[in-house]
């Protein structure tokens, strides 16, 4: 078939190459163990770290009770977006999969549909608790229970919703 | 020992969050990365490329006002962009395939999916260094080849048809 449209393929010129050099054996391990040195020291920052993240999750929730407005609505899912990405490199992971279901619920359920507080609030307190009991398995059954308990809470709100 | 020279490059680290940008330029500052600028937003980050004009710029999808996806079709079309071929490593909590092919759309060359490891960075870093991909032109895309792509695509020319607008 004819092309309706010009088509340019080209290669640039590799800048980064030439200022950097190197490279041809691969990944430099040298940087890489600094690296991992300097997240090994940055660690005693996470407790801090996940404690500010879990107090802006919370405080979204509260605005979001007072006003549901769509600014609200977007500001609590940037908030259990953020822990989502981050609380397994913090070692919360199960903060990290509640978090994932609250985005889940957010990010999925149409705008047309007004978010349930009752399950927000039931995220929100799971990761306050875990948060506060340190709770750091993944494979601690209660904590396990209640996931999959909010998995499927969140799953019949979807379906609900059509989706 | 790979003897990259990372000392000679900027880059552009772009996330809403204090700690993932703490994080970004901790790793990037061990593999010995001098010239590091942070933003806190797309805006902030728009100024700053035209400031610095980076080498590589590491971005956050989710972000309030600009999204991540919002900056980088302005990297690649806007004509104040002072470089619109940088490699741009995108930072992503999203890991659906349908995600994936929104940011490849925008002109995206590397992911790092969420939670960032040292291991990761530096593969991405490196695979800019050595493979970067040939560039395409038309008149609805601009950006890297997106042959990578792992749909499969019944249209006339895929490079023809308009990305599909990004949602987050």
């Amino acid at each position: 078939m004819a092309r309706k449209q010009p088509i340019e393929l080209f290669m640039p010129p590799n800048m980064l190459k030439a200022k950097v050099g190197g490279g041809s054996s691969g990944p430099d391990m040298a940087a890489i163990k600094r690296a991992e040195a300097a997240m090994e020291e940055l660690k005693s920052e996470f407790s801090d770290w996940i404690a500010q993240d879990v107090q802006k999750l919370t405080a979204a929730r509260a605005r979001y009770a007072a006003t549901p407005d769509a600014e609200a609505r977007a500001h609590l899912l940037r908030g259990a977006h953020d822990i989502k990405g981050q609380a397994p490199t913090y070692n919360y992971p199960l903060i990290a999969r509640v978090a994932a279901s609250l985005s889940r619920m957010i990010g999925e359920l149409p705008p047309t549909f007004a978010l349930p507080l009752n399950l927000i609030d039931a995220h929100v307190t799971a990761i306050q608790v875990i948060h506060k009991n340190a709770m750091r398995d993944a494979n601690d059954k209660t904590a396990q229970a209640l996931c999959v308990e909010l998995d499927a809470r969140v799953n019949e709100v979807l379906a609900a919703a059509g989706k | 020992m790979s003897g990259y020279r990372f000392d000679r490059v900027r880059v552009l680290v772009v996330d809403d969050n204090v700690h993932m940008r703490k994080l970004v330029t901790t790793i990037l500052q061990a593999f010995g990365v001098l010239q590091i600028t942070e933003a806190e937003s797309g805006e902030r980050a728009w100024t700053a490329l035209r400031e610095t004009n980076p080498d590589v710029v590491v971005l956050d999808w989710v972000m309030e006002g600009m999204s991540g996806l919002d900056l980088i079709q302005m990297i690649r079309t806007n004509p104040q962009a002072p470089n619109p071929f940088v490699p741009v490593i995108m930072l992503t909590g999203h890991t659906s395939l349908d995600h994936v092919r929104q940011a490849r759309d925008a002109g995206v060359n590397e992911f790092i999916a969420k939670p960032v490891s040292v291991k990761t960075m530096m593969s991405r870093l490196v695979s800019v260094i050595e493979h970067p991909r040939p560039y395409v032109r038309t008149g609805v895309y601009f950006g890297p080849c997106r042959r990578r792509r792992v749909d499969d695509f019944n249209g006339p020319e895929r490079r023809t048809e308009k990305p599909k607008q990004a949602a987050e």
